[in-house]
């Protein structure tokens, strides 16, 4: 069942942590974080700070979503053409 | 088509100068598009109706200064992922910004307010499928009660305001951040702020936060 807005609300304020990383902290190691990911390394394990903030800010998140998405694509070999994106943002 | 280039050639060609510095800084380029489309194909919606042609021109601005940031910031490259998965994040980060910003463009946050404390957590609670017990509904009450006493005392202005904006009205960090003439790691620290003094303000009542949680997700 999907959790509404203020369960996870919740979930973030149960998650808190004394010291949290920065913003700055994460950009500088999710290119990283995705990596060990796609390589089947358990990322959250490896990166439990990155993870944690990532879980907390959803400007990282969103930024971190697009690029796990992104370099998936690219290490099959699928990332869009620029002629494909005139079919995608027609 | 871009060239493939290990991470060693990419941070030779970029700074060789002649034509092979023009040519690796061109395909740069072109994936940093790529990855401004792609962000901007995910969120169609935030456009509202803009024209393609003007998307696809919002993505070569992003583009182009996400060029430049990877340029100003090629000492910081460590090594430890792809070249290209390093270099996308500054396409996607700047593509966010733009992004959230035309999503919002027109609203006044000043305009958002907690005085409507009861009705925000309402609103937020809507996805419930079911319907509490009397026992918990009066649980539930008393949490809400707990955080907005610690909304409405314990908190900063500064902290309520971000708080508020942010988990309240869904304004997105970003849109914060221009609006206060900050940044991210600061508003972020904010809401950090406002969130440990949740945390210990349900605590300090009783309220064990694990516990406070199963309150209001599916009974079991």
């Amino acid at each position: 069942m999907q959790k509404n807005r203020f369960e996870r609300w919740l979930e973030n304020i149960q998650n808190t942590q004394d010291e949290e990383i920065s913003c700055s902290e994460c950009f500088d190691g999710v290119s990283h974080y995705v990596e060990v990911e796609l390589s089947g390394e358990d990322a959250a394990v490896r990166l439990p700070q990155l993870k944690q903030h990532l879980a907390q800010c959803p400007a990282c998140r969103a930024e971190y979503e697009t690029l796990h998405d992104l370099q998936e694509l690219e290490n099959r070999g699928e990332l869009p053409l620029l002629d494909d994106f005139q079919d995608l943002i027609p | 088509m871009t060239k493939t280039r290990t991470n060693q050639e990419w941070l030779y060609d970029l700074v060789a100068g002649g034509t092979l510095q023009d040519d690796a800084i061109a395909d740069l380029r072109e994936l940093l598009l790529r990855a401004a489309l792609y962000f901007f194909s995910r969120n169609l919606d935030d456009f509202q109706g803009a024209d393609p042609e003007g998307i696809h021109q919002r993505a070569e601005d992003c583009a182009q200064d996400a060029l430049i940031a990877v340029m100003n910031h090629l000492q910081d490259f460590r090594g430890d992922s792809k070249f290209t998965t390093w270099a996308y994040k500054f396409a996607i980060n700047v593509a966010l910004v733009a992004v959230r910003q035309e999503r919002w463009k027109g609203i006044s946050l000043d305009a958002l307010e907690f005085s409507e404390g009861k009705n925000l957590f309402e609103r937020m609670m809507q996805g419930t499928s079911e319907e509490p017990t009397p026992e918990r509904s009066a649980l539930q009450t008393e949490v809400q009660r707990v955080l907005q006493e610690v909304i409405q005392r314990e908190l900063t202005d500064k902290q309520r305001q971000v708080l508020v904006w942010m988990v309240f009205y869904e304004v997105p960090l970003d849109e914060v951040v221009r609006h206060l003439r900050s940044n991210r790691n600061a508003v972020y620290k904010l809401l950090h702020d406002a969130r440990r003094k949740l945390k210990m303000g349900l605590e300090q009542h009783g309220f064990d936060v694990g516990e406070t949680l199963s309150l209001f997700g599916p009974s079991r």
